[in-house]
This record gives C-alpha cells, sequence and structure tokens, in this order.
C-alpha cells in the first residue's frame, strides 16, 4: 500500500528526514518509535502533505502512485488520514460543519452521492457512542475548548468517519489518560482490516499495548535504524533509545 | 489650516463652480437654504479637503480622489437592476435623485412619513442641517453647500416598523454629474422603533464621488437599527458621515458592510446623552485589488449609565488597504459607563495592510471600558488541518474567513438582513 524509498526532506532548509525506506503492505500495521527530534512528526506531515515540508529526493508510491505528487486534500481523498498529534483548534467552525464537509469532499471526489445533514447525524452519533463523545461536541468550534483526552478522541472520530485505507497516527497516545487510552485504541482497532493499513507514530510502547503492531520501526536522526516485530518495543522500553543509538 | 491659493484642484473647481451649480439645485428660491448652502461653502472654502497632515486622516490619503475625478471609459449606459433585498418598502435615488418610479412607498404605516429631501427644500420645509459654522469636517460642509437629494425620515411617537426600509443610492453611467452629495435626516419620536437598509452602488468603471451625510435625532426610547451596503463602482469614492445623538432609553444599531468603492471612508459619531442608551456600531469591510476602506468611529458618552459597543471585521486581499480609526470619548461625569471596542483585519495577501487606531479618553473613572485590535493572515494550521480531511484549498479558505466573519454577522440583530448580508459576504468570498 505504500512504499517510501529513500526519503530526504527538510523544514526551514533543515535536513530532517535523512534516508527512509519503509514498505506498508495492505492488512499491516507499522509502528515508528524514536527519541525526540528524530524526524516522526516529519515523516507523517511529510506523507500527508503539509506545506513546508519538503522532499529533497525519494519517493513515496502509495497504491502505486505518486504521493508527493498530490495535494493534502487529494491524498486524504484517497484514504490517507493523519491522525495529529495537536489537533488544530478552528473557531467559528463547527465540529458538525466540519465533518459533515469533510465527509461530503470525499465522497463527491469517489463519485458517490453527498449525504444530507440528517443522515450525516445519524451516522456520526453512531461514533459518538463508540468513542464516548457527547453529542454537544458536535454544535462547538472544532477542538476548541476540548480538553487533551477529547481533542485526541475527536480525531478517532473523524478516522471512524472517514475510514481511510491508511491510518497515520502521531503521537495519539500523549496526553492521554489510560481510560481514553483505551477508548482511542479501541476505535483503531475497529478499524483494522485487510484492506487497511496503519502507520501509529510513538514515544512510548504504551499505546502499543492496546494497538499491537505487526512491525515495530526505530527511527533516529531521520533513518529507519532498527526493524523488528512487536517485541522490539518492548526491548526499547527497557533499554531506552540511547543504548540502541550506541549499539 | 490651507492657503487658499493653494487649494486641492477638486476643491477650487467646486469653488469655482459653485455660484452657478446652486441655481440648479433644490430650494434655490429659498433663503434658509441659501443661508445653509452659503455657510458650508464659506467652511469648506476654509478648510479644503483635508490632506495627510491633518491627524484624523493620516492612514487616508484623499488625493485620488482631490486631483480631480478622471472620467473612465465607462459603458455609456447601464440598466438599474431590481432590488436583491425582499422588502414592499423601497426607496431609490438613481443618480443622486429621487426616482419616483423605482420606489415604493405607498404601503408604509401610518406614522412613518418618507420624502425626498430635495422636494422639502423646493417646498420651502425647514427640515435644515444644523449650522455648520463650526463643522470640522470639509466633506460634510462640502455637502451643506452642494446637498442635491436624500430622504427625510420622520417617525411618530410608538410607531414600529419591523419590516426594514430600503434605500437604494444607484449610480450609473450616462449622467454628466460626478458627484452625489445626498444629505439623509433622520427623527424618530419617542419609543418609536424601525430598521433601515441603506444599499450604495454603482456600475463598475463608473468613476464618482459619493458623498452622504445623515443626521439622525432620535427620542427616548426610540430604536433604529440603521444597517448599510456599501458596494459602489470600484472606481468611485465614497466618503460618508453619519452623526446619530442618542437620548435616555435610546438604542442605535449600526453595521456597515462595505465591498465596493476605489476609495471609502464610512465615518461614523454618536452621542449617548442619556442613561440607559446603547451604541452598536459593528461592521465588515471585504476589499480586494486597491481598494482602500476606512472606517473611523467616535462615541462620545456624555452622561452616566449607558454602553456602547463595537466589532469591526476587515478582510483584505491582493494590495487592498484597511483603516480603523476608534475614538470612545467618556465625560468626567459619566459614570458607570460601558465601552467595548474590537477590530479584527484578515490579510490574504502579503500586500494587503491594516492601519488601526483605537483611543480611549476617559474622564470618568467608575467605567469599563475595553478595546482590542488585531491583524494577521489565515491560519496556516487550521487550513492545512481542514485539507488533510479531504476538504479542498479553495473551500478551506473559505470556510475559514466565514469563520471569521461568522460572530460580527451574527451582531445584526435583524434576520432578514443578516442572511442578505450573508449571501453578500458568500459571494464575495466565492471570488477569492
Amino acid at each position: 500500500m505504500l512504499e517510501i524509498r529513500n526519503l530526504h526532506a527538510t523544514v526551514g532548509g533543515k535536513e530532517i528526514l535523512k534516508g527512509i525506506n519503509l514498505t506498508i503492505n495492505a492488512g499491516e500495521i507499522h509502528a515508528i518509535m524514536g527519541p525526540n527530534g528524530a524526524g516522526k512528526s516529519t515523516l507523517s506531515y511529510v506523507l500527508a502533505g503539509r506545506d513546508g515540508y519538503e522532499v529533497t529526493s525519494g519517493e513515496v508510491l502509495y497504491k502505486g502512485e505518486d504521493l508527493l505528487a498530490l495535494t493534502p486534500d487529494q491524498r486524504a481523498c484517497h484514504g490517507i488520514f493523519l491522525a495529529f498529534q495537536y489537533p488544530v483548534e478552528i473557531p467559528g467552525v463547527a465540529s458538525a460543519t466540519f465533518m459533515k464537509t469533510a465527509y461530503n469532499a470525499q465522497r463527491k471526489f469517489r463519485g458517490q452521492p453527498e449525504v444530507d445533514a440528517m443522515e450525516f447525524l445519524k451516522l456520526v452519533r453512531e461514533k459518538t457512542k463508540d468513542l464516548d463523545i457527547k453529542d454537544d461536541m458536535l454544535k462547538r468550534a472544532v477542538n476548541v475548548g476540548f480538553s487533551g483526552g477529547e481533542k485526541k478522541r475527536n480525531e478517532v472520530l473523524q478516522m471512524s468517519l472517514l475510514e481511510p485505507d491508511l491510518m497515520l497516527l502521531d503521537e495519539t497516545d500523549s496526553g492521554l489518560d489510560i481510560d481514553a487510552l483505551k477508548i482511542a485504541a479501541d476505535g483503531v482497532n475497529r478499524l483494522r482490516s485487510p484492506k487497511r493499513a496503519g502507520l501509529i507514530i510513538t514515544h512510548y510502547q504504551r499505546l502499543l499495548d492496546y494497538i499491537v503492531p505487526d512491525f515495530v520501526h526505530v527511527l533516529a536522526d531521520g533513518k529507519i535504524v532498527k526493524s523488528g516485530d512487536k517485541s522490539l518495543a518492548h526491548e526499547l522500553e527497557e533499554k531506552g533509545y540511547a543504548a540502541l543509538s550506541a549499539a | 489650516m490651507t492657503d487658499m491659493n493653494k487649494m486641492t484642484p477638486l476643491a477650487q473647481d467646486y469653488l469655482d463652480r459653485f455660484d452657478t451649480v446652486r441655481t440648479r439645485l433644490p430650494g434655490y428660491e429659498n433663503p434658509a437654504v441659501a443661508k445653509a448652502r452659503d455657510a458650508g461653502f464659506a467652511r469648506f472654502a476654509a478648510l479644503d479637503f483635508p490632506g495627510r497632515k491633518v491627524e484624523e486622516w493620516r492612514f487616508t490619503n484623499l488625493s485620488p480622489l482631490t486631483k480631480g475625478i478622471e472620467t473612465a471609459e465607462a459603458p455609456a449606459t447601464g440598466t438599474l437592476a431590481k432590488p436583491e433585498f425582499d422588502t414592499p418598502h423601497v426607496m431609490t435615488f438613481l443618480n443622486g435623485r429621487f426616482s419616483a418610479e423605482d420606489s415604493r412607498l405607498d404601503d408604509l404605516p401610518k406614522g412613518i412619513r418618507l420624502a425626498s429631501f430635495a422636494a422639502e427644500l423646493d417646498a420651502g420645509n425647514t427640515t435644515l442641517p444644523d449650522s455648520v459654522a463650526e463643522e470640522s469636517r470639509a466633506v460634510v460642509a462640502l455637502n451643506t453647500a452642494f446637498m442635491e437629494d436624500g430622504y427625510v425620515l420622520e417617525v411618530s411617537p410608538g410607531t414600529i416598523l419591523t419590516v426594514p426600509i430600503l434605500i437604494r443610492f444607484v449610480s450609473l453611467p450616462g449622467s454628466d454629474a460626478d458627484a452625489r452629495h445626498m444629505r439623509n435626516i433622520i427623527r424618530m419620536s419617542a419609543k418609536s422603533e424601525m430598521t433601515l437598509l441603506e444599499e450604495h452602488c454603482g456600475a463598475n468603471g463608473h468613476a464618482y464621488f459619493a458623498n452622504p451625510v445623515t443626521d439622525i435625532v432620535l427620542e427616548d426610547d426610540a430604536r433604529l437599527n440603521h444597517y448599510k451596503l456599501q458596494a459602489e463602482s470600484e472606481t468611485a469614492f465614497h466618503l460618508a458621515n453619519v452623526d446619530c445623538d442618542i437620548p435616555k432609553g435610546a438604542s442605535y444599531e449600526n453595521f456597515s458592510l462595505s465591498t465596493g468603492a476605489r476609495l471609502s471612508r464610512n465615518e461614523l459619531a454618536t452621542r449617548i446623552t442619556g442613561g440607559n442608551a446603547t451604541s452598536i456600531l459593528n461592521g465588515a469591510y471585504l476589499m480586494r485589488g486597491k481598494q482602500h476602506c476606512d472606517t473611523t468611529t467616535i462615541t462620545r458618552h456624555l452622561v452616566p449609565e449607558n454602553d456602547s459597543r463595537q466589532v469591526y471585521k476587515g478582510i483584505l486581499d491582493d494590495e487592498a488597504q484597511g483603516v480603523f480609526q476608534g475614538k470612545i470619548h467618556i465625560a468626567p461625569d459619566a459614570q458607570k459607563v460601558a465601552g467595548d471596542q474590537l477590530s479584527r483585519a484578515l490579510l490574504l495577501s502579503e500586500r494587503a495592510s491594516v492601519a488601526v487606531k483605537p483611543e480611549l479618553e476617559i474622564y470618568a473613572d467608575d467605567v469599563k471600558c475595553s478595546h482590542g485590535a488585531s491583524s494577521g493572515e489565515l491560519d496556516s494550521d487550521a487550513y492545512f488541518y481542514l485539507q488533510s480531511r479531504g476538504i479542498d484549498e479553495k473551500t478551506a479558505r473559505k470556510m475559514l474567513i466565514d469563520a471569521f466573519l461568522a460572530d460580527v454577522l451574527e451582531e445584526i440583530s435583524n434576520e432578514a438582513v443578516r442572511d442578505y448580508f450573508a449571501d453578500v459576504t458568500a459571494r464575495w468570498m466565492d471570488e477569492v
């Protein structure tokens, strides 16, 4: 589904990604772990197409096509979803309006009829129940005044609604207490399927107890320095990143 | 303050033409009118158009106007479009003169008198602006000298009309005159309530100078919702002045939406002269190209226990310039007064700019006042967030601009006008 070949990227003229190679097949969940500043979030932004993250060499194929040629909204419409580490507050835009606009934009892109407000509300209510999200959140402005936990659950809500093919989770566990973490992880696990893939970016192994990955990679200084199965995550938790970098 | 020998070319032109032009202005035979015009003329001759050395005009350069209006290559004729705003009460001024055939005033309820100012002057009615001897605003003095037409609205005690009256000032190519010195007078008696929507518009490519002056006097407990859409031709100049007295228990709500004119200034002055009175001045300006839009307000709290609010939001694209100057004056004895002011501008281009000058002049000690001003670009984080969910660039931009304007449009208490202004802004945004 996703093939990253020798990816180099700069932010503000500084090289952050220094030759990433990674292949993710449908049905697989990969975790990328690494110390702060390793380039984890940069990788997620490059994949989502954020402005200011410049790819200097290498390529990314998504479903066999050149991902880097697409705009962020096209990438989303092709089934890529980034759950943000820091979900953005947007005063003046109601959550329900935002989600309906996104949902219909993607349906339209795929040639499906758009849904009306009533239909949409019904759909979204099913999802909010699972994620323990109160209905009044839909009326509030996007992420405005939400607690850290609410923001992260809101990301998972959007993901459940948009049903992406490739889920990118950037530090979804940060700022969550254990109950909120479980709810969010359950939401992600419900989406797991042989047709879907996921890339989970995390600093700690904690989240991986709940969303169990098929592969774990260690990112340090812009490169993947080690890959393994889920046991690698436990090893990192015990020994720390420093030991690994020294090895 | 200006050397008489060095008037701006446009001012000199007005001085030269006054004696000829006044013979065809309304009320020529009436000595009271002649006296008012003379006073206005003398005052204007002493003032000239303000240059940028005048503090109040530091941010707005009138020289594109004062060097003389170039007659642009305008289409030879234009047609008057039907009003988009739906109301049974419509008064239309075409190229500065009342057009009875384009107006519908028959169904106005008893207690409301709406007349043409020119007809009033011709009929010898004494509805005349107050003395301009002390007038410091040159364009108001100029208006008094050359006032041509406008509306006179008188509302009798207790009369309530919730349906808005639409007053249109339309400029179409094909007229000789390149100026519209409209004079409007509103007198609302005790406990009366009215909603008024003014539309100032003109065919694009058509250059003219609109200089409307509106004098408003409210009596106790009167309530006026006064809305204005300024959608003049993109080559026009629009310098508007509104003065409003707000006594005990009265409320004045103004909302000005500006999208038009090459250079515009909306100057609003309210005087709160009673307790429990409210002055609300809100607005939005949407500018692009090389448009310049200035909003200048002064709210004077002269007595205790009343409040004022102001919220202005601007969206500036391309090389457009915005100006907001807002002054809140609280007199020494005006205790227990609240005054809030907020100005925010959204810059859609690096070349767009806004100048903001909030001023608080507070001479009383028991008051609650606030002012805030900000300007900035579209939030790039929010923009990316929307796009990352599949929303295209254009829609994302529109959503964010819409969100920026939403709260100020919400301030419009008349629902029909609020919806209409939302439509106008949505159409403007479609072109972003």
